[in-house]
């Protein structure tokens, strides 16, 4: 009797330690981001101000007004930078996964010389910090006349996005047996139908994963949008952050509303898609 | 049907706006650059972009059209024209440009003196044309954003009688708006109370930092570079000067993070009420006494930036312009849009928000329209007494470089990392490398 | 017809070797011959003046250089392995929980929403010292009555750059090994409960050991994607103050387009380039032995 109370006891220690730790981890990771979206609805003498003003005395759409009205009165091009931004982090995310998909095959299907190597070497180009890519990147990009333009920037993303796609879609492939889709072969089915028909489908997990993470890594990517764009013809919203600063000021209240723009559509995507991503990392990443 | 358009269009322009275009536009006439497109790259944010509407009336004065290709905050700018040069996409034509940055790109701008009527240069204040021209050339024009450091401060902390009494008995004069640098340690001293309020601050970063102590050491009698480039702040002057700024961090008077603060830092801390005395640019001062964005609205006070021990003020000022491309295809076109973009109506413009003109007869046109608004002639006030002694930065193209030799070494001896001595002979010895590397002497 | 035949593999391959060569490889090369110039962006000339290894030893011989070396490697050592540590904290506690999995999921991703420059501006502000988040909230609980200088002060600078990078990162660990605990077989975890084990032991000898290769891959993928610290870095301190979170990215970013000396720039990135490719490596075997163990590799 007494052991077993004192059994529950600890469970319901654990339980509340359990609890409590998930509480406070949570707390980390989402307070300084809902920091964000409250600055967007507050004044800036409040989010600036010392006594702190814990309860906020006054919650308003001012910043996400000004944000949308007239250029010099506060006014930014968001829905151009919007546009942008969805432009090139989608069109890259789909080419970025089709390359993926392709190259993920041939190293999970074929076998060649130095394909360990040539592994390594496509994932290490990955490695390679933007500070060192994008000044010799943007004289090519000006030579060939693609800045300022959405290709350059999807292009750029793309050469970003591949050697994660690659590698996660490869170890998705890895997972059907090939004999299926010889048998699918013998069935009549060209090599093109067998693929789509029985070996795309399981991947389709992985090639979700990896398309969240490219999707974000584009949408977020800040150093190179700001070296290859330049107007509003392909401005994408990181790089619209700074439009928020200048020589002497910066509107942090301003910023935290474009933030908010940013943030919604990539949270929305994740929370649709992350059975998947969850499925995906399993198989992709490890059991290749 | 085209040729018919553009005729009927420069009839109308000819008769309709005849007298007005040719009072506003100086020497463009009328369908001058007719399908003519000049590309500019401009600075963006808030506060230059209200000039921009204006454009469209220069373009229907002269028929060219204008293209703005890139619109980013002055440092992304200055990264992009770099890029530019690398690159030598330097076709387009008209540039911001900001008088410290100016002389990094030697060869990117021409010179303005052949294309721009001597009458306009001379209408400008002589000591800005001074400060955009390099090695004879004329690079840029200013627009009205001329740029100068007074002193804000929190008036009601001279109001207190009590305050002043415990003042004079400590420090041995009256307490009254701080007129030279030493008065304004000793008060900044005074009325700290860290960590809910501070005597004052500084930008401590990046060519921030180096600007202010060059100030100093000028107020201080000083000179920051000898005629031939070579370092001259390891002396006497540059140690007080130094000296200064370590004296407030080791009271505790200036806030704890001050040598990572940047101007935008500085102004919320002001117009967060925290702070007593604060130097700082006049583009803040409608920022600071309006109750929506800062706390002190309604209790700031402006005087002239203090003097240092030399008797000399310290003024470090800079001032944006624009200016015409080496490689622009038309060169009398981009010009006139300089021109247009910088004239009187513009600068009247752009200096009814807030900033300063670089026009003479802008800046008692300003004055005039302050008449009736106290705190505005306070400021105005304020400001022109600092910029009529106003200096700008060395003019070499190796400035920005220098300064981030420098300014790591004035955050040492800040920190206490490093002596006053020692910061100051290493950043002299690192400034002496790179003169002598790049050939400089 | 005489066609050229490709084999299979290489066309599949084609695309991505062709892409990453014209936006990784190209200039690379270009960057590689200009560290051997004395090339400055704003002469363009100068990027015809061979000057051989004068840059590498330059950079080989200056003291900031191997400080923000040796910094760069501290950072990295120690963000990924708390990212690690954290991580897996994080997906441990989440795995346990019964309902909302969903939503929880979707809060631990949280971060990753946020660009790294706007991490950059948030934490700058959140760890200012006169009005910013942390001292204001410490103060007013009365846990201190000092303004603390969390970007200035020698240790605590860094300790504020190495939260901002965790509180990014430590989401895509989470993410990948909660992945691995849904993955794991439950046979092995029952057999040790009946075995006796403690949750200590099976954590310890079943559980870990197959999380290990998740482990590996989130190391892999973020020691790609750390010189993305550079955005953040760059805003909060940009190296200063005094040099105290000089790292080699803000060291190059700054020598390179504010000095607008590429070829010196050029030199210590590709240095760099070198410490992110050894990484990288050192990961990739890690990942590949422990995928052997666990009779996982192909």
């Amino acid at each position: 009797m007494a052991s077993n109370l004192n059994h529950r006891m600890r469970r319901y220690t654990l339980k509340g330690l359990h609890f409590f730790g998930l509480f406070s981890a949570m707390m980390v990771l989402c307070v300084p981001g809902l920091w964000i979206v409250l600055n967007s609805f507050r004044p800036t003498v409040e989010i600036m101000a010392k006594p702190p003003v814990w309860i906020p005395n006054e919650l308003n759409l001012d910043h996400y007004r000004a944000m949308f009205s007239g250029i010099g009165e506060g006014g930014v091009p968001v829905l151009t930078y919007f546009a942008n931004s969805l432009v090139i982090s989608v069109t890259s995310t789909v080419i970025a996964i089709l390359i993926g998909m392709a190259g993920g095959y041939a190293f999970a299907r074929y076998k060649f010389n130095f394909k360990g190597g040539m592994f390594v070497g496509l994932m290490v180009t990955r490695a390679v910090p933007g500070v060192a890519l994008s000044l010799p990147l943007f004289i090519l990009f000006a030579r060939i006349g693609i800045i300022d333009t959405h290709f350059g920037l999807i292009l750029a993303y793309v050469a970003l996005n591949i050697p994660f796609t690659i590698w996660l879609i490869d170890g998705f492939f890895r997972q059907v047996p090939p004999e299926l889709a010889e048998a699918a072969e013998i069935d009549g089915c060209t090599r093109w139908q067998a693929f789509w028909r029985v070996e795309f489908p399981v991947a389709r997990a992985g090639i979700a994963s990896a398309g969240i993470f490219a999707f974000l890594t584009s949408w977020n990517e800040y150093a190179l949008a700001s070296q290859l764009t330049r107007s509003t013809t392909s401005k994408t919203m990181p790089v619209g952050l700074l439009d928020f600063t200048s020589e002497f000021t910066l509107n942090w209240g301003g910023m935290c509303a474009l933030a908010v723009l940013m943030i919604i559509p990539a949270l929305i995507l994740t929370f649709l898609v992350q059975k998947h991503l969850i499925a995906g990392l399993t198989f992709g990443g490890v059991k290749g | 049907m085209k040729t018919l358009l553009s005729g009927a269009s420069r009839a109308v322009l000819a008769t309709a706006s005849l007298t007005a275009a040719i009072s506003a536009f100086g020497t463009a006439q009328a369908g001058e650059f007719d399908g003519v497109t000049i590309e500019a790259k401009l600075i963006g944010g808030q506060q230059y972009e209200a000039l921009y509407a204006r454009i469209p009336e220069w373009e229907a004065a002269t028929g060219a059209k204008v293209n703005i290709i890139s619109k980013k905050n002055h440092f992304e700018l200055d990264k992009e024209f770099k890029s530019d040069i690398a690159a030598g996409t330097t076709d387009w034509c008209v540039g911001s440009n900001h008088s410290s940055f100016a002389s990094q790109y030697p060869t990117l701008y021409t010179d303005l003196t052949g294309l721009v009527d001597k009458g306009v240069v001379a209408e400008f204040v002589q000591a800005n044309i001074k400060a955009a021209t390099f090695d004879g050339k004329l690079v840029m024009l200013p627009r009205a954003q001329f740029d100068v450091s007074a002193l804000y401060y929190q008036k009601d902390l001279y109001d207190d009688a009590e305050k002043a009494k415990a003042f004079e008995a400590k420090f041995g004069y009256p307490l009254a708006v701080p007129e030279t640098w030493e008065q304004v340690k000793d008060q900044a001293t005074f009325f700290a109370d860290p960590p809910n309020f501070y005597g004052t601050q500084y930008a401590g970063k990046d060519e921030a930092i180096v600007g202010r102590y060059y100030e100093m050491v000028v107020a201080e009698g000083g000179k920051l570079f000898n005629d031939d480039f070579s370092p001259a702040f390891d002396s006497e002057e540059g140690k007080r000067a130094l000296q200064w700024f370590v004296d407030l961090y080791n009271a505790k008077a200036v806030p704890a993070g001050t040598t990572n603060y940047l101007w935008d830092d500085l102004g919320n801390g002001f117009a967060s009420g925290t702070i007593a005395l604060n130097l700082d640019w006049p583009g803040w001062a409608g920022f600071f006494n309006d109750p929506s964005s800062s706390k002190v609205a309604g209790n700031v006070g402006v005087a002239p930036a203090p003097k240092g021990s030399a008797g000399v003020r310290t003024g470090w000022s800079g001032f944006h312009g624009f200016s015409v491309t080496e490689d622009c295809a038309n060169k009398e076109a981009a010009a006139s849009l300089v021109e247009f973009l910088t004239n009187e109506d513009s600068q009247k413009l752009e200096s009814a928000a807030g900033p300063l003109p670089t026009r003479t007869a802008v800046w008692d046109y300003i004055s005039e329209q302050a008449k009736d608004d106290p705190y505005r002639r306070e400021v105005l006030a304020a400001f022109k007494e600092t910029a009529a002694t106003a200096f700008a930065v060395p003019p070499t193209p190796l400035w920005i470089e220098a300064t981030n030799l420098i300014y790591p070494e004035l955050q040492a001896a800040i920190l206490g990392d490093k002596s006053v001595d020692d910061a100051l002979a290493d950043a002299s010895e690192a400034v002496d490398d790179l003169m002598q590397e790049e050939g400089v002497y | 017809m005489n066609r050229l035949k490709l084999p299979p593999w290489l066309v599949l391959l084609l695309p991505a070797i062709i892409i990453l060569s014209a936006v990784v490889l190209i200039p690379l090369v270009l960057s590689l011959y200009s560290s051997f110039t004395s090339y400055r962006l704003t002469r363009p000339d100068s990027i015809f003046n061979w000057v051989g290894f004068f840059n590498y030893e330059k950079a080989l011989t200056d003291v900031k250089f191997w400080a923000a070396f040796g910094r760069t490697v501290l950072l990295l050592t120690v963000a990924l392995n708390l990212e690690m540590l954290f991580g897996l904290g994080l997906a441990l506690m989440v795995s346990k929980v019964t309902q909302g999995q969903r939503l929880l999921r979707t809060m631990m991703m949280f971060p990753m929403m946020f660009s790294p420059i706007l991490v950059g501006f948030q934490f700058k502000f959140i760890f200012n010292d006169n009005v910013g988040l942390v001292n204001n909230a410490l103060q007013s609980l009365g846990i201190t009555d000092q303004a603390i200088p969390w970007l200035v002060d020698g240790q605590l600078a860094m300790f504020s750059i190495i939260f901002a990078e965790i509180w990014t990162a430590t989401s895509v660990f989470g993410i990948l090994i909660l992945a691995g605990l849904y993955a794991i077989p439950r046979d092995p975890l029952e057999a040790a409960k009946v075995d006796g084990c403690t949750a200590w032991q099976s954590f310890r000898y079943v559980t870990l050991p197959f999380l290990m290769p998740f482990i590996y891959i989130a190391m892999a993928i973020r020691s790609l994607d750390v010189a993305r610290a550079y955005d953040i870095v760059q805003i909060m301190t940009n190296g200063g103050p005094a040099r105290r979170t000089e790292l080699l990215w803000t060291l190059i970013g700054r020598t390179g387009y504010v000095d607008a000396r590429m070829g010196y720039a050029n030199a210590m990135g590709y240095i760099s380039i070198f410490l992110a490719i050894f990484f990288t490596i050192y990961f990739f075997k890690k990942l590949t032995q422990s995928r052997k163990e666990l009779g996982m590799g192909a």
